[in-house]
């Protein structure tokens, strides 16, 4: 392709690239700006004040940790499930792919006001439990950590099976077939070539997952409640509750530091895992 | 359809490989119809057939990667029918290599050797031995994905051999190759398994391969063999008018046998008159006659069968030049010669040809084929 070819072919992104500066760079430049902005101009006080006050540690915390529960739970049950659906054929292919994308088309916020229900003392997890005698009496998950990671989990779930399946997709099952007549096991099949090869989707989907869920806004407030913040819910009670932009553009800005450093770690791990692959 | 000539069962050494009545069927439609198969120790046998003929799951049910509904596949007298493929020492060469993408060449052939647990002092030196063995030495530390066919297909040789499996199964291993390499990799391979006295089941839809490179061949056709038999009497003497077909060119004609004399001589009337023939059929029988196309010779000749036929083309072919007759049917009527044509023959012309009753090969004519 020539240059002159593609340079007129930039402006087809135009249209994208001016709407993004307009409703995207530019308020996250204004909110940049607003967190090392003081009454008199410039500071790092705000981020100093931050990193100084043990409430915002817990608060990092409570993001990380909640994110890296989330991630690992979907990956332990999106995997099996994403090679499940590469390698599944016709009608049944259809119907996980169905399954898996319908609940998509819900909303965050019915989703969370659905595992409100579930998660209740007298809800069905809790039911279940005491009926098969595992729990002695009845209690109550919603606004505890693990109702707000098994919540979170279900709905982040499509985009950690989603990434492993397009890559399984393309790995040819001739390949564990031959591992087998070689005389390897189905788990050290597993760990030899079909682990190895899915890493780059194992890699897309976590980091999906993981930046999804450290800024996730809704659901912890819905499933959690203000007794515990995260780095998201803060900035929201900041702007929305306690008008204190100080606090809340410095906490999106940690965030946002956050999510870019996942993105950016991941590209560049997977980028390896793919050359040596 | 008369049953294939498997009687040498009785005077042959014990089978290594014993399958016996293997039968598949994949929803209402069966794939194997109780196949038997023996193959002798360092044995190369073919399973040639067209396809859905059902070689390659035949294949699969011996290499343990599909379970068969009926039948028992024995490997050096132990029933393997159960077992799965990690435990049964038989090696298999994909027909798509199967190459494992992310590890390198040497890797590729140490893996069944890691796998199995081998004395980590001696995977190096057997690697590089069953590297030498494929001339691929050379690029022991390359990607396997920077190879060409040719090279990843010694590859997969290598990696399925260097296990040191009981049976070596190869699922139309040159498929993906040119003509040219195709030929010297099946020379190569076919050297190269003898050399080991390896015991090796192939499959593939191609009769030139399986003529180069087995001790035997079995033909499939519909989940059955219907002959198991050396490359030489298959294609001297096919059991079965599908094997006729499927194995060289042939010049096939329909006939009803007018009358039987003595012992087994019969008179079939043809649409290019009487011919004679040898075989075990009454009077009024519709057959099908075979002739292979270098048995047939121009001129005329006592003894033989003569028929006058009309020259339609003349196809030179190199080594050989194929003569078409006008056959009145579909099929054409083939006479195939190595030298020189006589001289001034052209298309168009009526010559007489002929061939011997004993190459008059004879078939109950029916659906078959």
């Amino acid at each position: 392709m020539s240059g002159a070819r593609l340079d007129r072919m930039i402006w087809l992104a135009l249209p994208a690239v001016a709407y993004l500066a307009v409703v995207y760079a530019l308020p996250l430049l204004w909110l940049l700006g607003r967190s090392v902005t003081g009454p008199d101009g410039f500071t790092i006080a705000q981020f100093t004040a931050f990193f100084a006050d043990p409430f915002s540690w817990r608060v990092m915390g409570n993001t990380l940790r909640i994110a890296f529960w989330v991630t690992l739970l979907s990956l332990v049950i999106g995997y099996p499930v994403a090679i499940a659906m590469a390698r599944a054929r016709g009608l049944m292919q259809v119907m996980l792919l169905v399954a898996m994308i319908l609940p998509l088309s819900i909303g965050v916020v019915v989703k969370a006001f659905a595992w409100q229900i579930v998660l209740r003392r007298d809800g069905v997890i809790s039911q279940g439990l005491v009926a098969s005698g595992i729990w002695a009496e009845p209690q109550r998950l919603l606004f505890t950590e693990a109702g707000l990671i098994v919540g979170a989990t279900n709905v982040f779930l499509p985009f950690m099976i989603l990434p492993i399946y397009s890559v399984v997709k393309l790995i040819d099952p001739r390949l564990t077939e031959a591992g087998a007549t070689l005389g390897a096991s189905p788990f050290y099949r597993f760990r030899k070539i079909l682990l190895p090869l899915t890493l780059p989707g194992i890699v897309s989907g976590s980091a999906f997952v993981f930046s999804m869920a450290v800024s996730m806004f809704v659901i912890p407030s819905l499933l959690i409640g203000d007794r515990f913040q995260t780095l998201a819910t803060l900035t929201g009670r900041s702007y929305l509750l306690m008008r204190n932009e100080a606090l809340g553009s410095t906490t999106a800005v940690i965030l946002l530091v956050i999510a870019v450093s996942i993105v950016v770690l991941s590209t560049w791990l997977s980028k390896r895992v793919g050359r040596s692959l | 359809m008369p049953q294939s000539e498997t009687s040498e069962q009785m005077s042959l050494p014990p089978a290594f490989l014993d399958i016996r009545q293997a039968t598949k069927s994949f929803g209402a439609g069966k794939v194997l119809d109780g196949v038997d198969l023996a193959v002798a120790k360092g044995e190369f046998v073919s399973l040639l057939g067209p396809s859905g003929c059902g070689k390659t799951t035949l294949l699969r049910i011996v290499a343990g990667l599909l379970n068969a509904d009926q039948g028992h596949v024995m490997l050096d007298g132990a029933d393997i029918s159960t077992k799965p493929p990690h435990h049964r020492d038989v090696g298999v060469v994909f027909q798509s290599y199967a190459l494992f993408p992310h590890l390198t060449v040497a890797e590729n052939v140490a893996f069944g050797l890691h796998a199995k647990g081998a004395d980590k002092s001696s995977i190096q030196p057997t690697v590089a031995r069953f590297l030498d063995l494929v001339h691929m030495s050379a690029f022991a530390d390359r990607s396997v994905k920077a190879l060409s066919g040719g090279q990843q297909q010694r590859v997969a040789v290598a990696r399925a051999l260097a296990v040191g499996p009981k049976l070596l199964l190869l699922d139309e291993p040159f498929s993906a190759l040119d003509r040219k390499l195709r030929e010297t990799m099946q020379i190569e391979l076919k050297r190269l398994l003898r050399e080991l006295g390896t015991t090796a089941v192939f499959v593939t839809h191609d009769q030139d391969e399986a003529l180069i490179m087995s001790d035997r061949i079995a033909v499939m056709n519909r989940g059955l063999i219907e002959q198991l038999d050396t490359p030489d009497t298959i294609y001297r003497r096919p059991a079965t008018a599908f094997a006729l077909e499927f194995v060289g060119l042939s010049t096939r004609l329909k006939g009803k046998v007018a009358a039987v004399k003595g012992a087994g001589e019969l008179l079939i009337d043809t649409a290019f008159g009487s011919i004679r023939a040898n075989g075990n059929y009454l009077p009024g029988s519709e057959v099908l006659i075979g002739i292979r196309p270098e048995r047939m010779a121009f001129g005329a000749r006592d003894g033989a069968n003569t028929v006058a036929a009309a020259i339609q083309d003349i196809v030179f072919q190199g080594s050989r030049i194929q003569t078409h007759f006008v056959s009145g049917i579909d099929e054409p009527f083939l006479l195939e010669t190595g030298g020189e044509l006589p001289p001034g023959l052209a298309p168009g012309q009526q010559v007489p040809v002929s061939w011997s009753i004993g190459d008059t090969l004879v078939y109950p004519a029916g659906p078959s084929a």
